[in-house]
């Protein structure tokens, strides 16, 4: 008897009710949902929905009980974050693909490719991600090297370490809102400290946002600022756990101090590292509330990120699915960034 | 529909005694708990507001009516307001709005077109009657001055100026003023209801300082700066007054009143209004250097204002009260108000003309009958003389002509005077859908500007470019 | 044995390394001194020119967090404060939590049992991050609304635990891929189950990972700004939000009160670090390491 079709009794295998029995579960799911979006109620159609996929759930999970505890593992994330993200992320993708505004009772309209032809020809577009890639490329530039040497610095034991370490580490814990508001008033030539330190020695006061340059310099410095410590906890990971031991053989070898970061320090820190990098490249890339708050994107649209110019076109100019198109055009640019990042860390690590 | 006001007064009277006699017919057994959900910005107006009604307001029904305010910080407010309404949730039944939101949120259908019911309404008529002309235009009707109502005012507000006595009324620098000058620096209120631009530069030019000069008998420890307003990048922030200035040289801005034949290219950028713009930028080098970095909004004014740096400012009368509390400012003893400046016309009359700042207060298109019930009622409730006088004695204003005429009016807060007379000066920015988006890169054209990147002529013609292709693209312009 | 973890001797300085260290850590703590400072000045030294150092410090500011009159001349009333900086502990809390566990079971599923398509996984989930979360705002509201979940507790739990989630999964992935796998071959030879593997093994070796983890989602989380906005109601709004409240209405910013939400508002996430601190330092890898 082959297992494929049927169990003793003839039925057919994917047709017994079993609480493991899966595909029945689907089965039953993939009619439900559409049958009852059809023809019941938002609300009620949301439930069955609900109660339906999570029977599939239930039984994918009894099913794979003890025989397949890698996805097991990986299932409840992949669920939290298909109902929370994925799910709002196509929603999205799909809209880009119509022509909609939130602020319009018009019915959205199919439009192909027309939004991303749009954003595409758009020298608006292209303009804010030039300042974007400013900031990115300054701002994590930053973090990444300040970040290092403030490990460097937390590296060894020493009296005071902890507290100092903590010291250091406060800025990222503070909220944006109150990094805007106060580096916006830092910075201003009136009463902000910056103007006023200066002044101390020119006798004027010193107006740092007046030009783009100077403006951007601003946003930068207060996000590194913010973010330092974030990189400088990772490479202190890493540091720390370099055992001690290779570096005294080094030492016996009279290894130069660059070559001893280069084949014992720098191995340790290296997926570490990657992954600051990583991370903080994509928050860079949504850079929104502190440009929002010290600038506003001025003078004149000069420090606007692309983040700042996404939120104006979904939620001020309400054009709903052109900001969908643009979300998803981000999206591309730091995916490919991020492959870039992932492509050199393997190479790397093969040489390794 | 204006009715004279003796016989709105008399239809109001015989409406309220309906109302009585129908309260009293009511029957206990029918009263229901209604929670009337607003959203509100967070701030001194709205604040009483939910504190009169929950000490005074009864509803006429006979139901229990809970005014329930959802306080939101007002920098994210239009955010928090635009996510719950487009995205169909429904929260809210009643939503206070600045007017220029009205267009964006009617197109999307979550505002209450009022027109019938007000028709139906001879209270709502009468109220309607009672409030200035201005008023009614900017806060209710869309498409702009028809006659389809939305709003009620919920606080209107207008930029007035702020000075300080101590500076402006003191003999040595009075007798300074004169004879550099030639004419006499205003010292009370009525001198200086009677100041044009050209008198504020300059006070602009003689009141600058640097630290270690002479002000007022007293030597100055920091940089004194004589006059500012608002010239900042986000929000509204320099619009409000570059509109006045191109208004009184007889510009204009786009005019939605006149779509879809009225232009923006020509209109926008005509001599007038780069003439009105040219001014406006000349009078920034007089003030503190902020206004360099296109950061100098309604808020630095203020805080330059209440730190005692500058001698004099145009602000929104809603800011009053933090700059006469001694915990806010350190000038709070010094400080007196009179009507914005204006244009001096041939016959030395002043044009005024301003843009109108403040909020109606709309209801949602969701309402159940009760609920729209409670709401209307609840706005006459507001918008009745006697909440409105409790409303203005805790600080705020009134729209209602009936009651900002009254004496008593006037002494309720120092700045008070300078509201009614402004009143009719007032026109309003679009109403448009498309306001967001015009305003943002108007707001954006103006900061390089502002910031010295750009001249006045090509930053007008930038604007009306864009507007141009914009209000062509969504049908408002042929 | 072998794949017992111990702590890694780390070098030791003296006094002049700590001098010097004391200065830059001064230096860069600074700008939150000074606002630590403003939570303790009046109005007007706030805006002093020449700023002041030295003034006589007030609680006013931190009065007013907790009460204070909306409308001028009127009793201060009570703002809430206490019940935001509730929702905030429990709401960042919980959900940190239900991310590490959540997070650490999936990091080990893609450590230790490679799927078919295992980086392609992993890129999607990191791919969460990368968009700006205002374009996921319409349709959350969307779902929310329908389920009953917005303005809950458990609607912004779990979004916030979905927000920490990518970088959960790719830091303890990266920390388990770092223990050596012979270690856990040796006590699978012993006999040791699958779940005794993960949780006498595996476990110990990567408390340092968690306390990271915890301590980055727990910042993230803590200053949450947007969503919380969006998403709470009345009843579960949190700390950020009544922030905002202080930058903008009828008196521009409020520096004082500002400063003294900020500073009351560092208390617990500095605690919880200080604690977590030891772990952070201990180092990454332990025993042998996988080259």
């Amino acid at each position: 008897m082959t297992a494929v079709t049927s169990d003793a009794t003839g039925t057919p295998r994917w047709l017994t009710p079993s609480p493991r029995n899966w595909r029945l579960a689907l089965l039953i799911a993939v009619v439900a949902i559409p049958g009852s979006i059809w023809l019941a109620p938002g609300n009620v159609a949301f439930w069955i929905s609900f109660v339906a996929v999570s029977a599939v759930t239930l039984a994918v999970t009894i099913n794979a009980w003890g025989r397949y505890p890698g996805p097991l593992l990986v299932a409840p994330a992949i669920a939290l974050l298909f109902v929370m993200n994925i799910f709002p992320l196509m929603w999205s993708f799909g809209l880009s693909f119509f022509r909609f505004r939130v602020n319009r009772q018009a019915p959205p309209r199919f439009a192909g490719l027309d939004n991303y032809e749009k954003i595409l020809t758009d020298p608006t577009v292209w303009d804010r991600l030039q300042t974007t890639a400013l900031v990115v490329v300054f701002t994590v530039a930053i973090q990444m090297i300040v970040g290092f040497l403030l490990a460097l610095l937390f590296e060894k034991e020493f009296p005071g370490r902890r507290v100092l370490l903590m010291l250091v580490l406060t800025p990222m814990m503070l909220s944006f809102v109150a990094v805007g508001a106060f580096f916006r008033f830092y910075y201003e030539p009136t009463f902000g400290l910056l103007s006023q330190a200066v002044r101390l020695f020119t006798g004027e006061p010193f107006i740092l946002l007046k030009t783009p340059a100077g403006a951007l310099a601003g946003i930068v410095f207060a996000d590194a600022w913010m973010w330092s410590p974030f990189v400088m906890l990772l490479v202190l990971a890493g540091l720390v756990s370099v055992p001690k031991y290779l570096y005294e053989a080094a030492e016996i070898d009279r290894a130069s101090w660059w070559r001893k970061f280069r084949t014992i320090t720098f191995p340790y820190i290296r997926s570490l590292l990657l992954l600051a990098l990583l991370f903080r490249t994509i928050e860079a890339f949504k850079l929104f509330d502190i440009v929002f708050l010290i600038t506003d994107g001025g003078p004149g649209s000069s420090t606007e990120t692309i983040a700042v110019y996404v939120f104006r076109v979904s939620f001020q100019f309400f054009r709903t699915s052109q900001s969908s198109a643009l979300a998803y055009f981000i999206l591309f640019i730091v995916i490919v960034l991020t492959n870039l990042y992932l492509y050199f860390a393997r190479q790397r690590s093969q040489e390794a | 529909m204006r009715v004279s006001l003796p016989f709105g007064g008399l239809l109001a009277t015989t409406a309220v005694a309906t109302m009585v006699v129908a309260t009293g017919l009511a029957t206990p057994a029918h009263a229901e708990n209604v929670t009337i959900r607003m959203a509100v910005p967070d701030w001194p107006p709205t604040r009483i507001m939910k504190q009169l009604a929950d000490e005074f307001y009864q509803a006429p029904s006979g139901n229990t009516v809970t005014l329930e305010p959802d306080f939101i910080p007002w920098p994210d407010y239009q955010n928090r307001l635009s996510a719950s309404l487009t995205s169909g949730e429904q929260r809210y039944h009643m939503a206070v709005s600045d007017s220029q939101w009205l267009g964006q949120f009617i197109e999307g259908g979550y505002y209450k077109n009022l027109t019938d019911i007000i028709a139906a309404d001879p209270e709502l008529q009468a109220i309607f009657d009672d409030l200035n002309q201005n008023l009614v235009d900017a806060y209710s009707t869309y498409p702009h001055k028809t006659e389809n109502y939305y709003g009620f005012p919920q606080m209107p507000d207008v930029l007035i100026t702020y000075y300080r006595e101590d500076v402006f009324c003191n003999e040595a620098e009075a007798a300074a003023f004169n004879s550099q000058y030639g004419y006499d620096l205003p010292c009370t209120p009525e001198e200086m209801n009677d100041v044009d631009w050209d008198m504020v530069r300059d006070f602009g030019e003689f009141f600058q300082r640097t630290a270690g000069d002479e002000l007022a008998g007293a030597t100055l420890d920091d940089d004194f700066f004589g006059i500012a307003y608002q010239a900042g990048k986000g929000y509204d922030f320099s619009s409000m007054q570059i509109n006045a200035f191109v208004w009184q040289h007889g510009g204009n801005i786009w005019d939605e009143t006149q779509a879809p034949t009225g232009q923006a290219e020509g209109v926008v950028n005509s001599e007038m209004s780069v003439k009105g713009f040219e001014h406006y930028l000349s009078l920034l080098e007089y003030m503190p250097p902020v206004v360099q970095t296109g950061s100098m909004d309604i808020f630095k004014v203020d805080e330059l204002f209440r730190a005692g740096k500058v001698a004099w400012i145009i602000q929104w009368i809603g800011f009053a009260e933090s700059a006469i509390s001694a915990d806010t400012s350190t000038v709070h003893d010094q400080v007196n108000f009179a009507m914005a400046p204006g244009l001096r016309k041939d016959d030395g009359s002043l044009d005024r003309t301003s843009n109108i700042g403040g909020q109606p207060f709309v209801l949602t298109t969701w309402l159940t009958e009760t609920e729209e019930q409670e709401a209307i009622d609840f706005v006459k409730w507001w918008l009745s003389e006697e909440t409105q006088l409790r409303f203005v004695q805790a600080g705020g204003q009134s729209g209602l002509q009936s009651v900002y005429t009254q004496p008593e009016y006037n002494t309720f807060r120092p700045w008070n005077h300078a509201f009614g007379p402004s009143l009719d000066w007032q026109k309003d920015v679009w109403h448009v859908p498309d306001f967001m988006e015009l305003l943002i890169q108007q707001q954006e054209e103006f900061d390089k500007a502002i910031t010295g990147q750009q001249d006045a002529k090509t930053t007008l013609d930038n604007i009306a470019e864009f507007q141009q292709e914009l209000l062509t693209d969504s049908g408002l312009i042929e | 044995m072998a794949w017992q973890s111990k702590q890694r001797e780390i070098g030791t300085a003296g006094w002049g390394w700590a001098i010097f260290a004391g200065i830059i850590a001064f230096i860069y703590f600074f700008p939150v001194l000074w606002i630590i400072l403003t939570a303790f000045k009046t109005n007007a030294d706030i805006l002093a020119v020449p700023p002041k150092f030295f003034f006589t410090p007030t609680l006013e500011n931190f009065v007013s967090v907790f009460s204070r009159s909306y409308i001028k001349g009127q009793a201060a009333v009570d703002t809430g404060f206490d019940r935001f900086f509730f929702n905030s502990i429990f709401i960042a809390g919980t959900s940190v939590l239900l991310a590490l566990v959540i997070g650490t079971l999936a990091a080990y599923g893609f450590s230790r049992y490679p799927l078919p398509g295992n980086d392609t996984y992993l890129f999607i989930i990191l791919t969460t991050r990368m968009l700006p979360p205002i374009i996921v705002i319409i349709p959350i509201f969307i779902m929310f609304r329908i389920a009953g979940l917005s303005g809950t507790y458990p609607g912004i739990i779990l979004l916030y635990t979905a927000f920490n989630l990518p970088f959960t999964i790719w830091m303890m992935k990266s920390f388990f891929d770092e223990l050596s796998p012979d270690v856990e071959d040796a006590a699978r030879l012993d006999g040791s189950s699958e779940k005794r593997l993960f949780f006498k093994v595996c476990f110990p070796q990567i408390i340092a990972g968690l306390a990271a983890t915890a301590v980055f989602g727990l910042i993230l989380t803590w200053n949450e700004f947007i969503f919380a906005l969006l998403l709470t109601g009345v009843e579960t709004r949190t700390v950020p939000v009544a922030m905002a409240q202080t930058i903008g209405g009828d008196i521009g910013v409020r520096w004082g009160l500002l400063a003294a939400i900020e500073t009351l508002f560092l208390i617990p996430v500095i605690i919880v670090v200080f604690v977590l601190q030891k772990h952070l330092l201990r180092g990454v890898t332990f025993g042998t390491i996988k080259r």
